[in-house]
């Protein structure tokens, strides 16, 4: 089974501080976005149990965006490319990138994760699928492939969980909960240092007419004015609550 | 082209409240032509007729069982179909993982991009303008969409209140083939919670947990005590079901249950997008944190940065000697 995962490198989400601008620190660590982490590793054990097929990772970003890519390496993936643009693309310009992509190899399975920790709007995977006219399936927990090659895949909805199966080619949106992401070992690391790893120009972004973009950032408004308690041993604090949710008539 | 086309999705024959919300949206959407409603599902004309007395001026449906429960294909076909009938200037969904696939889904196959997760949307001269949170949560953008082609828009869940219904109005039904075989995704087993969780959707007062408990063991003990101190259930983050601390009906969220109880109290959660999802209609919001900066305390009436293990003990003690 050929694999082809698309990754993004984000800031991470732990180290991010934003100012009162909007802006955050141009040093900010950036990591592979967390649900990207889960396609890869799906990919890497699907291989390892099918012993077969190749696993391509893609990126689209600035050069810096190798070290997600350089880490999808030494986790197992065989192959990397990256698209560089230091153009701000919505995500329907990133699924056209991405598509392209996917044409120019043979793929069974595209795998994403279900979305990301900047934009976060879960755009890209139905897009792919919309573009390149395959089946989707997001919001996977679980994924089997059984003798005939049909994919079973467990998804996690509203509801509680689906169990659907869908023959390859498809695109698969993964979500926490598909598996443990590895980290690499020190072979792997060398490894990587041997795989093809191809930089080519994304591309002028294809006719933006149903683009959306996105305006300055700022801070959300505070909801409700609430009274912050800090400072105080817990005793104190522990009362100033009750006395606070009885003023509300809550106890 | 003009009106507002919303898509109502159904499960299993029950209305998902967040397409209502949409409805909502579509509502605020002023000078945008006729509201069109359309309900998909199986069995379901009497909630079709529901739908058609909520405000829309027109509510179509399509009834089949391929649309028990979403697929895409499935919920596809007949979205394109009304849209070809209707040539809206807008589409709505309401942000359930279904609503999140054929946004976006739909939107390219048209050719265009979706406005996302959006809190807000509004027109500015011949632009639609949404708000909507990034960053999971951490900020807010505008978000811009300047085409002259039907635009796309998921709304999140939870954000505006659905319009009441009358009774029952007028619905009609739109023809559309659908034919199990050409549908790529085949639904084989849909597995549901215990029906022993179901009380938290309708406590009053519900007791949430996250991963900064810092173990299963702190998390049954602390919470469990402050949730008997309450008298609540306890409720629980992705994160913490993903680490197995909890089951997965307990999980409050995007891929879990929304509540909207009198009191939430959030325990070690940082308030990330899919939590606050599933959170933010709670009336009064209690948060306990050691960390300052956690995004949940933006929605805190009561908010208390400090050690949990030493402050949820001592809640419990002040709770239940208040209680009586």
């Amino acid at each position: 089974m050929n694999i082809l995962v698309a990754i993004k490198q984000v800031p991470d989400p732990n180290a991010l501080r934003f100012d009162a601008s909007g802006n955050f620190a141009p040093n900010t660590a950036r990591v592979m976005n967390e649900y990207d982490q889960y396609a890869v590793e799906e990919a890497i054990q699907i291989k390892e149990r099918t012993g077969q097929g190749e696993i391509t990772v893609v990126a689209i970003g600035p050069s810096g965006a190798k070290d997600a890519l350089t880490r999808a390496l030494s986790m197992g993936a065989d192959q990397a490319a990256l698209l560089t643009t230091s153009e701000p693309l919505d995500t329907l310009q990133v699924a056209q990138l991405l598509a392209a992509e996917a044409r120019a190899g043979s793929y069974d399975l595209l795998l994403v994760g279900q979305e990301t920790s900047d934009g976060g709007s879960g755009n890209v995977g139905p897009q792919l699928a919309a573009l390149l006219d395959l089946p989707l399936v997001s919001n996977v927990v679980g994924l089997e492939i059984e003798a005939d090659g049909t994919l079973v895949l467990q998804r996690e909805v509203e509801d509680g969980r689906h169990v659907v199966d869908v023959r390859p080619p498809a695109v698969i949106c993964a979500l926490t909960g598909l598996n443990e992401p590895r980290s690499p070992s020190l072979k792997g690391i060398m490894a990587a240092r041997k795989k093809p790893v191809v930089e080519k120009p994304a591309g002028a972004p294809a006719a933006a007419d149903g683009q959306v973009s996105w305006g300055a950032l700022r801070a959300e408004q505070r909801a409700v004015k609430g009274t912050i308690i800090q400072e105080t041993d817990a005793d104190t604090a522990a009362r100033r609550v009750v006395e606070l949710l009885r003023e509300r008539k809550l106890i | 082209m003009s009106g507002v086309l919303v898509v109502i999705e159904t499960s299993a024959g029950e209305l998902r409240p967040a397409s209502l919300e949409a409805l909502a949206a579509a509502r605020a959407l002023a000078d945008s032509g006729p509201l069109t409603a359309l309900v998909l599902g199986s069995g379901i004309a009497a909630v079709a007729s529901d739908v058609a007395a909520r405000g829309v001026d027109r509510t179509l449906y399509v009834d089949a069982p391929v649309l028990e429960r979403y697929t895409t294909d499935a919920y596809a076909r007949p979205i394109e179909a009304a849209l070809a009938t209707l040539s809206p200037r807008v589409v709505l969904f309401g942000g359930t993982t279904a609503g999140r696939d054929l946004g976006p889904f739909l939107a390219a196959r048209a050719g265009v991009n979706c406005l996302s997760d959006v809190t807000s949307l509004r027109w500015d001269a011949a632009a639609l303008v949404a708000t909507r949170p990034v960053f999971q949560g951490k900020m807010l953008t505008e978000v811009r969409y300047t085409s002259s082609s039907t635009a796309f828009a998921v709304i999140r869940a939870g954000v505006f209140a659905a319009p009441e219904s009358a009774g029952s109005g007028t619905a009609e039904p739109l023809d559309v083939t659908l034919s199990a075989t050409d549908l790529r995704v085949n639904l084989r087993e849909v597995t549901t919670p215990p029906t022993g969780a179901a009380n938290l959707a309708d406590a009053e007062v519900v007791v949430v947990g996250g991963r900064g408990l810092g173990s299963k063991e702190a998390f049954d003990s602390l919470l469990g005590d402050l949730a008997d101190a309450f008298d609540a259930p306890l409720g629980a983050t992705r994160a913490v079901t993903d680490l197995g601390w909890r089951p997965h009906y307990e999980q409050i969220g995007q891929t879990g249950k929304t509540i909207k109880p009198k009191l939430y109290i959030g325990v070690g959660v940082s308030g990330a997008v899919q939590h606050l999802v599933g959170m933010q209609g709670s009336e009064t919001v209690v948060v306990i944190n050691r960390d300052a900066d956690a995004p949940l305390f933006k929605l805190a009436a009561i908010g208390v940065v400090g050690d949990l293990n030493e402050i949820v003990p001592a809640l419990a003690r002040e709770v239940r000697a208040a209680r009586g």
